[in-house]
């Protein structure tokens, strides 16, 4: 009887392994249903704006009641507007003024912070991320009055030293370069922030064994920390180029993007638009934007992985 | 044995639960379909929808003002209106206006009763406001016409009209007589540049006049000049640009001569550099919008008492002296909740004596009176009862009787364009390299004229 009956066993636990294989556990459901809150929120508040928005790209409308379907006239508007690419230009123009040098100093500067015989190192930390936390438009504000052409104390400091006066705010070539110094000072803390946590993650067997093959400390930095940061230094070069691909207060505050909207950036055309309550061409403007800056982020993921 | 809440859930099964989500999401999707859902025309408030007055009025109104000491100013008119009116909950707002306004009127949500808006930017979203014709009907004639004029769209009058912001002469005394020049001569334009000339004869670092460095207020400059003379702006009644027209050719060519005989001071408005070439005597001639009398008034240090006020030079002999340069009204969404509570608020507040004197004249907020506006409404322009008291920082002058003045005498006829904020990226960006020095007259012209047409009223 027993015999029979451990016989028995291996069958039905098949048989019942088989059966939950096909309809799984009776409690099965109960996953979707703790889950389906997030779905719903993500349908509401992510999925069904993006789909709004999408169909608004392809539709003349300012918020009235009248509304026109003109298939791909915003995205054609747009692509041969003058003023698009020239806010598309004043963008790039501010990517390489910041990112570049943001990047290479961070990794410098954190390379400095991590050595452990480096005085007032704490204080150098809070330092640096102080303008971090300080309010951007309050920043912005101050540098107006820093970089004022007549009474500022940067022109000021150059009339002392004997150099001319630079039309920081006014002039089509400075405006950017007084932005793009605005977001220097105001996000390198930020920069350093990262580079510093990717420094401090590489494990010290990897520097005793660069200092038993002889490596100095330059070399060990360049041989050894900087490729072993790429992925920190992609995932910063990614995120400064969405923020400036965005950038709206800098350029709104101090400038207004003049002169002659030449510090418009892609971000402060895009709000001209809706602004304007010229909404069809503001939606078609951002999917433009979504377009160019995935492609310019995937190309800089590729980038930093193919330098493995 | 089964727990309760497993009980509950077995009432529904898995797959009813995917159904049901699919039901949410096909059903946001199926609503995608339809947008933009574009509402009706708003129907109008008339007059019988207007409550009775007293106490038989009830109910909460939500009003947004601009954040600033206007809300504080309108804050003290309430307890008045809650006299006439003690049943109703006035709730005023300080709102980021021209950012949360257009918003909350093309979703509906979120939507106060009634707010505060610039004229500029109330003509592009007219058919999300109600049409106030037939309530405003009993107070037109005393209502000064260009207000009618910028807020009638497609015969619809959509705001009740608040401030008047007329053009005014302010100048420093002090330096005219010092380079020998008799204001009451400051009669037209052309003697403006005489006077510009002398001063900077006797200081050659002055350069009397400011050229406006920001595109909306440079253009909202050269639109008063065009007002002045012509009495529309950039279009014409019948909606054709004017920028080719004599009128703005003139106006243009006197900006160009200004630059190059290096008698403009190139600031923005209330900036702190402006403020300082204003304290040092740099700047000394400001042709400008009313509400500039807020710096003489707590700006200036060394220059305090120095400035005096007066009508704008005229373009043409006889010609108007006084133009528009900004104004203000409220608006009525056409899908408030209670539109009538708003209505009566703000008729309280701008045509009633008792309103618009809680509004203008001294309180707390200022001490002398509200001067840095006009009421639209006629009948408190009375050069003998004025609402604000004159001014040491303006030598005593009668600034109450200089403004309404003004205020009366601005040529009728303006209507704003829908897209006329946007055209500041066209127009007041030429007007920009014109002050500058780097774009002939011809060229603002014909540049501005190709880029609004293509950039704005082809699109609009």
């Amino acid at each position: 009887m027993s015999l029979l009956a451990n016989r028995a066993a291996p069958r039905q636990v098949a048989a019942l392994s088989k059966r939950r294989g096909r309809r799984g556990p009776r409690t099965g459901w109960r996953g979707p249903l703790l889950v389906a809150p997030f779905f719903v929120f993500f349908a509401a508040f992510g999925a069904y704006p993006l789909y709004y928005a999408l169909q608004l790209s392809f539709i003349d409308w300012h918020g009235g009641a009248t509304y026109r379907w003109v298939g791909l006239s915003n995205y054609t508007y747009l692509l041969t507007n003058p003023d698009f690419w020239g806010a598309l230009g004043n963008s790039a123009i501010i990517w390489l003024l910041i990112v570049p040098a943001q990047t290479i100093g961070a990794i410098v500067a954190a390379g400095a912070l991590s050595r452990a015989k480096l005085r007032f190192k704490r204080l150098l930390r809070t330092a640096v991320i102080i303008p971090y936390v300080t309010p951007l438009a309050a920043m912005a504000q101050a540098f107006v009055l820093i970089f004022d052409r007549d009474y500022g104390v940067v022109n000021h400091l150059l009339g002392m030293a004997g150099l001319p006066s630079v039309e920081w705010l006014t002039s089509t070539g400075w405006s950017k370069v007084t932005i793009a110094l605005l977001v220097l000072w105001k996000s390198s803390g930020f920069a350093l922030i990262i580079m510093l946590a990717a420094i401090q993650g590489i494990p010290g067997e990897v520097y005793e064994a660069a200092a038993l093959d002889g490596a100095g400390p330059v070399r060990t930095f360049w041989s050894v920390t900087v490729p072993l940061m790429r992925h920190a230094i992609a995932f910063f070069v990614v995120i400064s180029t969405l923020g400036i691909s965005q950038m709206f207060l800098e350029p709104y505050v101090l400038t207004g993007g003049g002169p002659y909207n030449s510090s418009t950036t892609t971000g402060l055309y895009l709000f001209q638009h809706i602004g304007a309550s010229d909404l069809g061409t503001g939606a078609a403007n951002t999917f433009l934007l979504v377009i160019m800056v995935l492609g310019l982020s995937l190309a800089a993921v590729r980038v930093f992985r193919e330098s493995k | 044995m089964a727990y309760p809440q497993d009980q509950l859930l077995s009432l529904t099964s898995r797959r009813d639960v995917l159904r049901g989500l699919g039901v949410l999401t096909a059903g946001s999707l199926l609503a995608a379909c339809g947008v933009p859902t574009g509402s009706d025309k708003p129907a109008a408030l008339g007059s019988s929808a207007a409550p009775s007055a007293g106490a038989d009025v009830r109910g909460q109104v939500t009003l947004w003002m601009r954040d600033d000491d206007l809300l504080k100013v309108f804050r003290t008119v309430v307890p008045a209106f809650n006299a006439r009116y003690p049943n109703v909950k006035v709730d005023l707002k300080g709102v980021d206006i021209n950012s949360k306004l257009p918003p909350a009127l093309i979703s509906g949500a979120g939507l106060p009763d009634g707010s505060f808006w610039e004229d500029d930017q109330i003509g592009q979203h007219g058919e999300h406001l109600y049409d106030l014709t037939a309530l405003m009907a009993k107070y037109r004639d005393d209502t000064i016409q260009f207000k009618l004029d910028v807020l009638t769209q497609g015969g619809r009058l959509v705001g009740v009209p608040w401030d008047t912001d007329p053009g005014l002469l302010y100048y420093n005394d002090a330096v005219l007589s010092g380079a020998g020049v008799d204001p009451a001569s400051l009669t037209d334009y052309d003697a403006l540049l005489d006077a510009a000339r002398a001063i900077k004869a006797k200081n050659p670092k002055a350069r009397p006049i400011p050229l406006e460095q920001d595109d909306t207020l440079g253009m909202m400059w050269y639109t008063m000049f065009l007002n002045q003379q012509q009495g529309h702006g950039l279009v014409d009644p019948s909606g054709n640009l004017t920028l080719d027209g004599e009128a703005s050719r003139r106006a243009l060519t006197w900006i160009k001569t200004v630059v190059d005989e290096g008698l403009g001071a190139r600031q923005k408005f209330a900036s702190t550099a402006q403020i300082t070439m204003l304290d040092e005597q740099i700047i000394s001639l400001v042709p400008w919008a009313i509400w500039f009398i807020f710096i003489p008034q707590s700006g200036l240090k060394k220059t305090t008492g120095q400035w005096r006020v007066a009508n704008l030079p005229a373009w043409t002999q006889g010609g108007a002296r006084s133009g528009l340069m900004g104004g203000s009204s409220f608006v009525i969404p056409a899908k408030a909740k209670n539109p009538e509570l708003a209505w009566l608020f703000y008729e309280f507040a701008v045509y009633d004596p008792e309103g618009y004197r809680k509004v203008f004249s001294k309180n707390s907020v200022y001490p002398t009176g509200l001067n840095t506006v006009v009421p639209s409404v006629k009948s408190a322009l009375d050069p003998a009862k004025p609402l604000v008291e004159r001014l040491p920082q303006l030598g005593g002058v009668d600034n109450w009787a200089i403004s309404t003045k003004a205020a009366l005498d601005i040529p009728a006829g303006y209507t704003a364009p829908t897209w006329y904020g946007q055209a500041a990226k066209y127009l007041g960006a030429n007007l920009q390299r014109l002050m500058d020095g780097k774009m002939s007259v011809d060229e603002v012209i014909s540049r501005s004229t190709a880029d609004i047409k293509k950039n704005l009223i082809d699109r609009n």
